[in-house]
This record gives C-alpha cells, sequence and structure tokens, in this order.
C-alpha cells in the first residue's frame, strides 16, 4: 500500500482534499450556470411574454422587456448576473417582484428540513435493510428483501403517495393530507405534517440506498480477509461492522450523498402533491416563468448541495478508512 | 451457496398489494371523521394553481386563484351577484348614461379603504387609467383601449367617456381586473375596500385574508379568516377536500365527482360556463382550408362521446359556435351537428382528402385537449383521415404552438357578453382570430350590432353571426366545460354563477359556516 | 436452455419474467385484443370481464390492450436509454480514467454539472425547448443517467489502471484503445451490468415522473408510468387500470435486476 510507510495525520488528508474540491466546486458551479443559461434560453419565449400571457400587446411586452432589461444581448445579461453573484448577490426576481434571496430562504429553509428528517430515518433504515441483507446473503429473507425494495425502487412516487394520503388521511383521519407551513404553527403540527411526505421520500431513497449498501457490503464479504477472520473464528456480525464496514464505507457512502442530493431536486413530485413549499417546485416555477436570476440561484443551491455532499461522503470515508488517507 | 428456496414474496406480496388496496375503496367515511377547520369562522381554500406569478394586482389576474384574492380584497365600480348576471352598481351607487358613450359614476360616501381613507374620484380615476399604461400590463389592456377619457367630477363623481358607444360597460367593469385600487400605487399592494384585509401573503405558498370588520356592506363578510392555498395535483387536491384539510376546492376533474358525492359532508358544485376548448383548423393553410376538411372534421366529432367519456356529463353540448344555451342571445335554431361518417368520408371523398397525414396539437394547457385529439385521431381512421397526436408541454404553449400549426387546440375562458367574445375571437381582423377565417357578412354584424338599439334586433343579429360560424368558420367547439368545485358541506351559501367556479370567484364575501 | 437451468432459481424466475416482458413489447401488439386507443366501453374504470380482460381505463379504454402497448414502450425506452447511458458513460469514463490529468478534471467536473442539476427539471426543460418525440425521449433518458454511470465506470477504471497488469500492458508499449478494451473494460463488465440494471430501474422511474409533468410518449400510446398517471383516479376505488400497470412495472424491474445479478460471477452456483 502507497503511504503506509508514514501514515500522515487524518486532517493533513482531509484539508488537502477540501481545499482541492472547493476550487474545482466553484468550476462546477460556473459550469451549472453556464448550462442552465443556455438551456433557458433555447426555451421559448421570456419572462416578459410569460408575465403578461396571451394577452398581451406588442408595446406591453416591449415595455417590460425593457424593465426587465431583457432587451439586452444575452452575453451582457449573463456577465450582469455572474458579475453580482460573485458579490454574493442573488438578484431580483423578474416575476415575483422581491429579491431572489428572500424568494429562496424560506424555501431553502422548507427543503433542508424536508431533505434533513427525510435523510435521517432513509439513512438508518436503509444501512440495516442493507447490512440484514448482506449478512443473511442468500437467505430467505434477503430475497424478500430484495424483491420488496426492487419492486419499491421502480414504483411512481405520485403512486405511493396518494397511496400513503388515502390511507392515513382520507380512511384513518391520522395526518393531514397537505403539508402546511407556516409560522404560526406549532412545531408539533409542523411535524405531524410532515409526516407523510417524509415517509413517501423515505420510502423512494431507502430502497436505492438499501441495495446500494448490500451490494458493496456483499462485494466485501467475498474478500480474502474476511474468510480469514471466519476462519479466526470472528463472527460474522462482528467481522461486518468492524472489518467491512470501514472498507465498504467509501461505495456506501458516496452512493447514499447521491441518493440524498435526490431529496432536494428530486422532490419535486412529492413537492406539488403534498403542497410542499420547497426549492424544486420553486426551480419549476422558475423555468415555466423564465425567470432567469430565480432558474440560476435554484441550481446553483441544487448544485452546490450536491457537491457538498459528495464531499462530506469522501471526507467520512477517509476518516473511517485509514488506508485512504494517504 | 445453499440450493435457493423457493422464493416466499412475490405472489404473496402482490396479492396483499392488491388487497390493501382494494380495501381503500370501501365506502367514504363520515363528516364526524374528518379533521376540524383551522378555527370558527376559519376555512382554507384549494386552488389548481399558485406561483411566483401570484399577484395583489387585479389588473395582473390571470388564474382562479388571483381572481380569488381580488375580490377578496377589492371591489369592483359594479358587481355581478346572481344568476341574472346582470351587472348592479357596487362603488358606484349610480350609474348614468344616454347615449352609451358617456357614461357618468357617482360613488358610494363614506367607504373606506383598509388603511382608514376614504374612496374617491382620484382612486377611481387612476384604477381605470393604468390599463392604458403598458407598463402595468394590464390583462384587459385591449379592452380598456375603448376608455377614451377618464377624469374626477369632484370628489365623488366621474366621467368616462367611450370610444364608440357600448352597452355593456357596467358588465365590463364587474370583472376583477377593474377592480378599484387606491390611487399612487402603482402596484397595488392588497389596500382595497374589500370584505378582507391581508394579513399574509406568499406568492405561490399561500394568502390569509382576515374579515374587515369595518366593511361597507352591513352584516359582510361572515367568515372571520381565508387562507388560500395552491394545489396543483387534482387527486391531492379532492383528497384534501375529504380529509378535511381544505374545506373548498375548485377544479376538480369529473371522474371524481362520484368520489366527493360518495362522502357525506361533502358536495359538488358544478358551474354551467361557457367554457370551451375548441379545435382550431387554420384557413390559411393546406389541408385544414379546404371546407371539405373542416367540414368532415366537424362530422367526426362525437360530442356524446365526449361529453360521456371525459366529462363524465357534466358538460353542455355545443354546436360549433361559442354562444352556450343559457347564454343571451343563444341561437336555439340551429341544427345540433352530430356524428356522421357518411357525410364525413362523403366531404373527404369529395375534398380529394384520403389519406391525408396530419398531426394534431394538443397540450395539457388546454383543457381535455389531449383526450379530445385521442378521440379525434380514432375516428379519424374511419373517414381516412390519418391524423396523429403531437402532444406538447402546457409551458410554451400559446406563444410557439397555439395558432402556428394547421391543426392546433384553443382554450377560451368564459367572456361576460357575446360582442366581447365575437369581437376577440372571430372578427377577421382580431389578433386572435384563431382559424384566420375571413367572413365579411360576419364583420359588419358585428359593428352594426354595437350600435342596435332594439334588443329584437340584437338577438337577430347575433343569431345570424352563430349561423355563420356554426356553417363557415374553421372552428369545432364539442362542448361547453362545466366548472366544478367542491365543499365542506358546513359551509353554507354557495351557489353556481355561469362567470367561473367559486361563485364566479367572488364566494368569500357571501358564504357563511355553520357547525 | 441448459445455461437458464445453471441459473440459481431467483435467476430462473427473473429470466422468464424479461422473457415475457420481451415477449409481450415484441408480439403483444398482434394479439391486443384491441386498438390502443379505440373507446370500447360505455361505462369507466369497468371491474375485468370476459371482454375486458384487465377491466376498462377512465376514458373506457382497454386496460389490456394499452398495458400491452405500455409495455412496449417502457421496455424498449427504458432498456435503450439505459444501454445507451452505459455505452457513453463507460466509454468517457474508460477515456478520462486512461488520460488523467486535466482533461479527466474536466470530463468529471461536467459529469458533475449535469447530476447536480435536478432530472425531472432538467427534462422539462429539454422537452419543452425541443418537443418530445420517441428518438429525442430516448436521448434525453440517456443523458441524464449517463452522469451517474461515468462516476462508477471511472472509479472502477481508475483503480484498474493502477493494477500491475495494466502497467505490463503499457510497459508492453500497447495503445490506449488496447488498454481500455482488452485489460481494463473485461474486468469491470459485471459491476457495469449491475449499474445497467439499476439505470433500467431509474428511466422506467424517469418516464413515469415525465408523465407527471405532463410530458413523454405520444398519445394515445403511454408508457407504463404514465398509464398509472392517467389512471390515477381511480386508485381510490381500487381499479385494476392502475393495479395492473403498477404491477407490469414491479415485475418487469424485479425480473430484469434478478437476472442480472444471477448473471454475477459466483451467483450461478
Amino acid at each position: 500500500m502507497p503511504g503506509q510507510a508514514a501514515n500522515p495525520p487524518a486532517w493533513l488528508g482531509v484539508s488537502r482534499l477540501v481545499a482541492k474540491r472547493v476550487l474545482s466546486a466553484l468550476l462546477t458551479l460556473l459550469l451549472v450556470s453556464v448550462v442552465i443559461f443556455v438551456a433557458a434560453s433555447l426555451l421559448p419565449g421570456d419572462a416578459a411574454q410569460e408575465v403578461l400571457g396571451q394577452s398581451a400587446t406588442a408595446e406591453q411586452v416591449a415595455a417590460l422587456r425593457h424593465e426587465m432589461g431583457l432587451d439586452r444581448p444575452a452575453v451582457t445579461r449573463y456577465a450582469d448576473w455572474l458579475t453580482s453573484m460573485l458579490r454574493g448577490d442573488p438578484g431580483w426576481s423578474y416575476i415575483a417582484g422581491m429579491s431572489v434571496r428572500d424568494l429562496i430562504g424560506t424555501r431553502l429553509v422548507n427543503t433542508l428540513s424536508l431533505a434533513g428528517v427525510t435523510a435521517l430515518v432513509s439513512v438508518v433504515l436503509a444501512m440495516t435493510i442493507g447490512l440484514v441483507s448482506a449478512i443473511n446473503r442468500g437467505a430467505r429473507l434477503d430475497r424478500a428483501l430484495n424483491v420488496v425494495t426492487l419492486s419499491l425502487v421502480a414504483m411512481p412516487e405520485f403512486l405511493i403517495a396518494t397511496v400513503f394520503v388515502l390511507i392515513f388521511s382520507v380512511k384513518l383521519v391520522w395526518l393531514p393530507s397537505i403539508a402546511m407551513i407556516s409560522e404560526e404553527a406549532t412545531w408539533g403540527e409542523t411535524l405531524r405534517s410532515c409526516a407523510l411526505p417524509v415517509a413517501c421520500l423515505a420510502f423512494v431513497v431507502t430502497a436505492q440506498m438499501a441495495r446500494l449498501t448490500r451490494a458493496a457490503v456483499a462485494d466485501e464479504l467475498d474478500r480474502p480477509y474476511v474468510e480469514m477472520a471466519r476462519l479466526k473464528g470472528v463472527p460474522l456480525r462482528r467481522i461486518v461492522l468492524f472489518h467491512i464496514m470501514p472498507n465498504a464505507a467509501g461505495p456506501v457512502l458516496n452512493a447514499m450523498a447521491l441518493s440524498l442530493s435526490y431529496l432536494m431536486g428530486g422532490a419535486l413530485v412529492i413537492e406539488t402533491i403534498f403542497s410542499y413549499p420547497g426549492l424544486a417546485s420553486l426551480m419549476v416555477n422558475a423555468v415555466t416563468s423564465r425567470d432567469m436570476p430565480l432558474l440560476q440561484a435554484c441550481a446553483m443551491v441544487f448544485c452546490a448541495a450536491y457537491l457538498a455532499l459528495i464531499l462530506i461522503a469522501d471526507i467520512v470515508a477517509i476518516l473511517a478508512n485509514p488506508r485512504l488517507r494517504a | 451457496m445453499p440450493p435457493a428456496a423457493p422464493p416466499p414474496i412475490s405472489r404473496r406480496l402482490f396479492v396483499g398489494g392488491l388487497a390493501g388496496t382494494s380495501a381503500l375503496a370501501l365506502g367514504g367515511c363520515g363528516p364526524s371523521q374528518r379533521r376540524a377547520p383551522p378555527g370558527r369562522g376559519s376555512i382554507r381554500v384549494a386552488t389548481q394553481l399558485s406561483s411566483t406569478s401570484d399577484t395583489l394586482d387585479p389588473a395582473k389576474g390571470a388564474t382562479a386563484t388571483d381572481y380569488t384574492r381580488h375580490f377578496m380584497l377589492y371591489n369592483g365600480l359594479t358587481t355581478i351577484e346572481d344568476e341574472s348576471l346582470a351587472a348592479k352598481p357596487s362603488l358606484a351607487q349610480s350609474i348614468e348614461s344616454t347615449d352609451r358613450l358617456n357614461w357618468f359614476f357617482d360613488l358610494r360616501r363614506g367607504v373606506r379603504f383598509h388603511d382608514g381613507s376614504e374612496l374617491t374620484s382620484r382612486d377611481v380615476v387612476h384604477s381605470l387609467l393604468r390599463h392604458k399604461d403598458p407598463a402595468t400590463g394590464s390583462k384587459l389592456a385591449k379592452v380598456a383601449e375603448q376608455f377614451g377619457e377618464v377624469h374626477a367630477d369632484g370628489k365623488y363623481g366621474v366621467r368616462l367617456r367611450l370610444t364608440g358607444p357600448n352597452a355593456d360597460l357596467p358588465t365590463i367593469l364587474a370583472q376583477s381586473h377593474f377592480l378599484i385600487v387606491k390611487a399612487g400605487q402603482a402596484s397595488p399592494d392588497g389596500t382595497g375596500t374589500g370584505p378582507f384585509r391581508l394579513a399574509e401573503f406568499q406568492p405561490g405558498v399561500r394568502t390569509v385574508g382576515l374579515r374587515n370588520t369595518e366593511y361597507w356592506i352591513e352584516g359582510r363578510p361572515r367568515l372571520e379568516r381565508i387562507e388560500v392555498i395552491g394545489i396543483p395535483d387534482e387527486v391531492a387536491r379532492v383528497n384534501a377536500l375529504l380529509s378535511g384539510d381544505v374545506q373548498v376546492i375548485n377544479a376538480i376533474s369529473p371522474h371524481s365527482i362520484p368520489r366527493v358525492e360518495a362522502e357525506a359532508g361533502c358536495a359538488i358544485m358544478a358551474s354551467p360556463s361557457s367554457l370551451y376548448s375548441d379545435l382550431i383548423m387554420r384557413q390559411d393553410r393546406l389541408p385544414t382550408g379546404n371546407p371539405h376538411f373542416v367540414m368532415a372534421v366537424k362530422h367526426l366529432i362525437d360530442r356524446p362521446l365526449i361529453n360521456r367519456a371525459i366529462y363524465r356529463n357534466r358538460s353542455t353540448i355545443a354546436n360549433d359556435h361559442p354562444i352556450a344555451p343559457f347564454q343571451k342571445y343563444f341561437n336555439a335554431e340551429i341544427p345540433q351537428r352530430t356524428y356522421d361518417l357518411d357525410k364525413a368520408r362523403w366531404h373527404v371523398r369529395k375534398g380529394g382528402l384520403e389519406g391525408v397525414r396530419l398531426p394534431v396539437y394538443a397540450t395539457p394547457a388546454a383543457n381535455s385537449s389531449v383526450d379530445v385529439a385521442s378521440i379525434l385521431q380514432e375516428y379519424g381512421s374511419r373517414a381516412g383521415l390519418n391524423f396523429s397526436v403531437n402532444r406538447v408541454p402546457a409551458d410554451g404553449y400559446w406563444s410557439n404552438h397555439w395558432m402556428r400549426h394547421p391543426m392546433t387546440f384553443g382554450d377560451t375562458n368564459p367572456r361576460p357578453t357575446a360582442d366581447l367574445i365575437f369581437s376577440l375571437f372571430f372578427d377577421s381582423g382580431a389578433e386572435w382570430n384563431e382559424s384566420a377565417w375571413k367572413n365579411e357578412r360576419f364583420d359588419k354584424l358585428l359593428v352594426e350590432a354595437r350600435g342596435a338599439t332594439g334588443e329584437g334586433l340584437r338577438t337577430e343579429m347575433y343569431g345570424e353571426m352563430q349561423q355563420l360560424v356554426h356553417d363557415k368558420c374553421g372552428l369545432a367547439i364539442p362542448v361547453f366545460i362545466s366548472l366544478i368545485d367542491g365543499f365542506d358541506t358546513r359551509l353554507k351559501g354557495m351557489r353556481p354563477l355561469p362567470l367561473g367556479g367559486f361563485m364566479g370567484y367572488r364566494f368569500a364575501e357571501h358564504v357563511w359556516w355553520e357547525d | 436452455m441448459r445455461w437458464a437451468a445453471s441459473l440459481p432459481l431467483s435467476g430462473r424466475i427473473g429470466l422468464a419474467l424479461v422473457v415475457f416482458w420481451l415477449l409481450v413489447a415484441i408480439a403483444g401488439p398482434m394479439i391486443a385484443p384491441y386498438p390502443v386507443g379505440r373507446f370500447v366501453d360505455q361505462e369507466v374504470f369497468s371491474p375485468l370481464t370476459g371482454q375486458f380482460w384487465l377491466g376498462s381505463d377512465y376514458l373506457g379504454r382497454d386496460v389490456l390492450s394499452r398495458l400491452i402497448w405500455g409495455a412496449r414502450y417502457t421496455v424498449m425506452l427504458a432498456a435503450g436509454a439505459a444501454a445507451l447511458a452505459v455505452l457513453a458513460g463507460t466509454s468517457v469514463a474508460l477515456f478520462a480514467a486512461i488520460r488523467g490529468g486535466w482533461i479527466d478534471e474536466f470530463i468529471s467536473r461536467a459529469m458533475d454539472t449535469l447530476i447536480s442539476i435536478p432530472s425531472k427539471i432538467f427534462s422539462l426543460v429539454l422537452v419543452a425547448a425541443f418537443g418530445s418525440s420517441l428518438p429525442l425521449l430516448l436521448l434525453i433518458a440517456a443523458l441524464i443517467y449517463i452522469p451517474g454511470n461515468y462516476r462508477i465506470a471511472r472509479a472502477l477504471a481508475v483503480n484498474l489502471a493502477e493494477m500491475d497488469f495494466v502497467a505490463v500492458a503499457r510497459a508492453r508499449g500497447e495503445g490506449a484503445l488496447h488498454i481500455a478494451w482488452r485489460e481494463i473494460l473485461p474486468n469491470m463488465i459485471h459491476p457495469l451490468l449491475a449499474d445497467m440494471g439499476l439505470r433500467f430501474v431509474f428511466v422506467v422511474l424517469l418516464l413515469s415522473g415525465l408523465s407527471f409533468l405532463g410530458l413523454g410518449v405520444q398519445p394515445p400510446y403511454a408508457d407504463l408510468g404514465s398509464l398509472v398517471r392517467e389512471n390515477i383516479s381511480g386508485l381510490a376505488q381500487g381499479s385494476s387500470a392502475i393495479l395492473s400497470p403498477a404491477l407490469a412495472i414491479a415485475s418487469l424491474t424485479v425480473g430484469a435486476n434478478l437476472l442480472i445479478d444471477a448473471l454475477k460471477p459466483g451467483g450461478g452456483h
């Protein structure tokens, strides 16, 4: 193993990694903004037309375009956006007539709390299911979990959500069918009204993560060192927890980071069905109303969240597995 | 690895899944089981659309959500409150005109805005004239073009001179776009004279209105608080009503009606309206410009099937012209056009149209157009016309596809008068002359009818115009679509108005709650 | 046949399901009892009858016929897009892994870019910009899942590229193409297959997500996800119009993945 001769302290590897990642994250964010800008300019119509609708007169459109600054060349608009973004100002929404920062602020909190709670629930569940299946590889339990997770992974989210609502809201009247997030709501109310969205999202990602966890752990089970440990009489549970997990941490965490980043932008269907004011529906809103500053800001947030999750996954993997610290 | 045991799960799982879901079908639950409303005299309303384009500016209103919000906060000079659809004075206590050209509005005294200031002629002049400023972005800028001069006459008088006579002005002013906002506000902030004060407004999330305790109409409103939210998914909206999380919803699909009706404590309110989704055949393109093509298609439309399959018998069958049977000036003399395969085939043959291939552009943006297009495709193949359905996203449909291909769908909201609908969509010079048809007789009648004095004469003229559209225009109008709302039956006073759902979006002021 | 018999039972079940759905996709339209868009039932959401084996849908069309066509679109699109995504993703990954340096860095960042834009929103933009023909739908679905496959393939390839046998090959003076094709690729085929199974599932999921946004296969045809979506109002009454496409999706994805799992080395004993 390279680097085993002089094991450098963990923080050194980590800080080097972070520094490198922050640099490449900036490049990625820049690329995202360019892709979004180009893709959105391929869309028919612009914000002025969308605001004014079918009934607009040419005069109105021209006036509004001028007010929004849409009559300037595309490159100028992008450059302006970029410079103000570098100063930390995401700009002013064309449509809602308020600053993008305010518009995104509350939604970001909503999305982060939904994703956070869901992540907590689903990571625990997924690890348990994945480990249990891997340990009982080939047994009935494993096969059963395999079929269940597989059938769930591909089930349309709107079907799962609607079934949940029918059972828990309409039939049993236990939980609200819509997420009512407001400032006057108490913590208990907020938690209750988020229960179904969290459950639906957790359903989807848990199945994915459990499968990936099982696959990664099962791969390690075939390694010679596991054979050795078993011959020495170490119980399988111990092997899995203390020998396999550190080694499987890399791929497992990576897969989890991917699934969790889905909780932010992929929650679109869940947000729509539960009328949950989150970022994904805001971004769709920005697309359909051609609200470029808002669209860009949403894309930046999603991209940053994704990069941060991947980075965290890598750091944890390094800390968990001494061999990776080189 | 040990030999594999038979998988114990798959079959049982699937059967279990089936049984589980069918259990859901076992009847609804009683009203006692539904959740209580958010507070005394407080209701939550869910509409199908809510986005960052939600606005407090009546001039910019574009959705049911906007109209509902605006009628909560503001009043108009006139108002429509009953099935007669006659406009009655509201903020104007009297309206005078001798020649239908010069109008005088005498404002009600002592009406106060939510901030305490008194309503004066300045506010009214500002509210009307701002529609003519392109910067306002008014949705009715075209209609407002006929406001020639508007000026104040004293503190409580307003004089309006139209560019041409129009007897329908009071009806036009009752629309939500012409609600009265405060003078000096370029973009209104919700301060109106209306029955509810704005307590919270978050575009795309919610609007909360609290009872205006100093409302100028005695005894109104009777609700303490209204919260308006958007639930875009139809099934989710219905579920929210059934579980008691909201008390009123709009835009129910006819397929969900049985579910709502099965629930004790919930009811349906179907408002017949003149809303229609029409198949456009451009007269300046081929083969749609061929009169035989138009006639063939008009005879291929199985209206009872559309009414039954798509609208579950809740729509009103239309006759290829835009005036609904319950509207003023409806011409009942025109024979109903029906599905007639022989006639369609004859036209196809006569027009040399056998084997024509043509895409039909349909979109979720136009009511049920995707399903209607599928029906047309199916029936077209029987007459030798090969249609293909081209479903395009709602996003960008109106600017990109509508009227731009030989066959597309339009979606026309109810307009208060026959003149308005004909001038906007059928006048050969109109920007939205959807099929690009030209009929000199029609154009002549349209102008003459505006100035015509006797009602009998107008009826006759509008009747002939309907006949012309029915015979010659490149539009197929299969049905008029009813707007279906659902509500908790503890909410009293709901009744349909053919202007739109939610009692023409005006329900907030009129309804009350009884436990 | 002998090969099929060598599979474990789960693999044989998977194979049976996959073959079944392939047959349905290929030959189904010939045996469909009614044309896909025909209105055959006066009622809607009819239960199973002798005339309509799987009942009728929300407009009174035959569910069985629509299901058969739906299976064809889902199988074709999902398999096509998954294969395309894996092909493209892996090729680029091999290229990046062997070249290394700034090319690798740039490609990886570009892939990060694609992966970080929420897939449904990205496809909404693409469909709104370019329309939704079948080939385009296939390309969009493939494009969305290339980065995911790229990440996995690159990680595998980078590991393999440091192995001794690759160093030996390099020392022999073999070209990059030879190393990628003959030395690295054969050693990563199984994880890649498993990944393709996963991508297949994701495309099925994406298609139903698109139907939620009103995009996707052109009517009167529909993929399985769209069938679930268009009949969603029948869910409360447990209509077969919604249950049968849901079961079809489950059995299709379970089948494909059981089969792929069984193909793994060591899975066949």
